[in-house]
């Protein structure tokens, strides 16, 4: 089975791709997907258009620019506009992830107990 | 007049589906099903005619439409807001009911047609007792009516001009479309539950006859409610200028969560008929379906999340809680009854044969269901208990959601025609070696143009492998005439499927955006191309108005606009300009204007042609099934 080989080949060569490539999605990219424009109706500043979100989107960039910390960044918004704004939450909030995970855990665990046939 | 006689004939419905409910005689149920359905078309055109006539002593015409509102989303106003779009899904129902009677009544018993009228009663009682389309107006706000009486012949007062509809439900004739898609969606998910419920309730032998019924009536609904979603992602990136199609946002939710437990039914219901097992996960998965779509109906229109799709509170929010635990207590107690029968239900002894690829693909559906229904009432959860407001966006889906699709892409390639013994996936993979192989090369010719991520690496191979393998099922059984409807029905839904995975990809690995502060005839240049920026053209409508501004990149002009409309206080909607290739979309739209100088946002969004010739393939997979009927 000399294919099987090429297969291989070609999975390892796949995997090693990101190395050679990197993702750059800039931190300002990252930082304005997941403040909330606070007048727009559930958008992201970095999806609307409207001038609130722009002059949010500017203070922001200066902040990445002047270098300030994740967590400086994050202080800073939600004191001003409280945990409302962050749409990704999941890094101070593990719970969020951790309870959908338990819970479809258990439903798949039941579920296949149920269908299992003993032999 | 229109208030009146609206008034008075909701209350002839409301008694009349009470009588279907408790009336003993078959005879009537022919008649009164189609009575029942007339008044409901007559309800709905006495409102359109309300609506075009400008009656604005009522006070649903008044608030939410005006004067200056062009003829088609007057047409439209009926179902843009609350109570209006209740009267459309009363008449969704009684045309559900009608067609139910005629094609799929059960013979033995007059169950069925009971418990859809009692479904009926319960939504014309919410425009009898509590809000009703047709309430006349008793009090005038300084645009529209601030309050209004259910009650017929009182005194009325009638305002001057009308509010008009919410903006972003009067920038395109594609409003007129994507809702009424929907709501024939979400209301079609009835009929299963009554075929499930009723058949269920009076069953007296162990035949498999109710899940038939229900897979039936579950496609229906649920091509529906696909093209409604896609419409409705179509209109949000084509015309409204988000430059998304997709957010995450709770209303686009909950029309995903009954899509993804229909079409985990649509699966399991024929495993059941083939393989007798998973009785009772069906009997539960079609009394989700329709619990979810109340429960859709509750989020979206009782005002308890912030979202684009909002709108009107009051009272709805806890009446709909109320009929949620209602039916859902009737679907528990006809359950129980049929405790003997699902035990029956076979267990699964090859979980690598055709019954256990059919359980994962139930499985990761409806856990995907499940991570999207937590991540909407999360919120409100939050809320309630901490005091605590939070928003759950795109990131927590990407997380917990993103995997699940790709295990259910995985799924897809072994789908359709699976052995009912183990496969055996050495044997598999040495069988399809040159198609897999072909698919690895080609995943490596498209990530050298994307930028990498294992994830996104996994996503590539995978959906370029579904692809490639489902077009060589199509070679090999094309000329094969005993392939029956539902293989090429499900091959075609997964191939759009895939094509569909590998758009996203492209979408989310390569956009990227900017900003360009512009003055008229002034060029900027992007992605390797130049555009031009004419001077804006202002164009004033009765109910807008519209500033164009044309941008040309050499060889097309196209327009990005901005609509401000009159009597609203929201704000502006822009629409772009999408200057399109098979890869990409070169995706303009405009910020602000001032003077002559303007600010624009100037995407580049890969993948949406690719990912709109998916969705297409995906939703006109039913097109095989039409072949069964020509014989």
């Amino acid at each position: 089975m000399k294919n099987k080989y090429l297969t291989i080949f070609l999975l390892v060569l796949l995997m090693i791709l990101p190395s050679i490539f990197p993702d750059n999605e800039s931190r300002y990219e990252e930082w304005s997907k997941s403040l909330l424009c606070p007048v727009c109706q559930g958008e992201t500043i970095y999806d609307s258009p409207s001038e609130y979100a722009d002059d949010m989107g500017a203070i922001l960039l200066e902040q990445i620019n002047n270098g300030m910390t994740d967590d400086e960044i994050y202080s800073f918004w939600v004191s001003r506009y409280g945990e409302r704004i962050i749409t990704n939450p999941i890094n101070q909030n593990l719970e969020i992830l951790i309870i959908p995970l338990v819970l479809i855990s258990i439903f798949i665990l039941l579920f296949v107990r149920k269908l299992y046939a003993k032999k | 007049m229109i208030y009146n006689t609206g008034i008075i004939f909701s209350w002839i419905s409301f008694a009349l589906l009470i009588f279907l409910f408790f009336k003993n005689k078959d005879i009537y149920t022919e008649i009164l099903v189609r009575v029942n359905l007339f008044i409901q078309i007559f309800l709905f055109c006495l409102l359109e005619i309300g609506l075009f006539l400008n009656d604005f002593s009522v006070s649903y015409i008044a608030n939410y439409s005006a004067k200056s509102t062009p003829p088609l989303y007057k047409f439209a106003s009926l179902w843009g807001s609350l109570d209006g779009s209740i009267l459309l899904w009363n008449l969704c129902l009684s045309l559900f009911m009608y067609i139910y009677l005629k094609l799929y009544k059960d013979n033995s018993s007059d169950l069925d047609i009971k418990i859809f009228s009692l479904i009926m009663i319960f939504f014309v009682g919410y425009t009898v007792f509590s809000s009703s389309p047709f309430a006349g107006c008793i009090e005038l706000a300084v645009v529209g009516c601030s309050n209004s009486t259910i009650l017929p012949f009182q005194e009325l007062v009638i305002s001057n001009i009308g509010r008009g509809p919410n903006p972003l439900l009067q920038n395109h004739p594609l409003m007129a479309i994507h809702p009424p898609m929907l709501y024939v969606g979400y209301v079609g998910m009835t009929m299963p539950f009554v075929a499930a419920t009723s058949r269920l309730y009076s069953k007296s032998d162990d035949t498999n006859a109710w899940v038939e019924v229900a897979e039936k009536t579950t496609y229906i609904p649920w091509l529906f409610l696909t093209i409604g979603i896609t419409l409705g992602a179509a209109w949000s990136y084509e015309v409204l200028g988000w430059g998304g199609y997709w957010a995450w946002d709770p209303v686009e939710n909950v029309s995903f969560i009954p899509w993804l437990l229909a079409t985990a039914f649509l699966h399991s219901a024929k495993i059941q008929k083939s393989q007798n097992t998973l009785l009772n996960w069906n009997y539960i998965l079609v009394g989700l379906m329709f619990l979810s779509t109340i429960f859709g109906t509750f989020v979206t229109r009782s005002g308890v999340l912030i979202s684009v799709h909002a709108f009107s509170n009051g009272n709805i929010g806890t009446y709909l809680l109320f009929g949620m635990l209602f039916f859902g207590f009737i679907f528990i107690f006809i359950g129980s009854k049929n405790i003997e029968y699902f035990s029956k239900s076979k267990k699964i002894e090859n979980w690598f044969g055709k019954s256990g690829f059919f359980v994962y693909n139930n499985i990761f559906l409806f856990s995907s269901a499940l991570v999207v229904f937590i991540g909407t009432i999360f919120p409100l959860i939050y809320e309630t208990l901490y005091s605590r407001q939070i928003t759950i966006g795109r990131s927590y889906y990407d997380i917990l959601v993103g995997p699940l699709l790709l295990i259910l892409l995985g799924l897809m390639i072994f789908s359709v025609k699976l052995p009912i013994k183990n496969i055996n996936i050495e044997k598999w993979v040495e069988e399809n070696n040159i198609l897999i192989n072909s698919s690895l090369i080609l995943s490596i010719f498209i990530l050298f143009y994307l930028n990498n991520s294992y994830i996104l690496i996994f996503t590539v191979i995978i959906s370029v492998l579904l692809i490639v393998i489902t077009f060589n099922n199509f070679y090999k059984n094309f000329r094969n005439k005993k392939t029956n409807t539902s293989y090429w029905t499900g091959q075609i839904a997964h191939l759009g499927i895939g094509i569909f995975a590998l758009g996203i990809i492209f979408n989310v690995s390569q956009s990227y955006s900017t900003e360009k502060e512009i003055n008229s005839f002034e060029e900027f240049s992007f992605n390797n191309q130049t555009f031009f920026v004419y001077d804006s053209i202002e164009e004033s409508l009765p109910e807008k108005n519209i500033i164009k501004l044309p941008i040309s990149n050499g060889s097309n002009t196209k327009f990005t606009s901005l609509n401000i409309f009159k009597n609203s206080s929201q704000q502006a909607i822009s629409s772009p300009a999408v200057f399109r290739t098979f890869l990409n979309d070169i995706y303009i739209t405009v910020k602000f204007i001032d003077e002559n100088s303007y600010k624009l946002i100037v995407r580049n969004n890969y993948g949406i042609f690719i990912m709109w010739i998916g969705l297409f393939i995906s939703s006109i997979s039913f097109l095989p099934r039409l072949r069964k009927y020509e014989k």
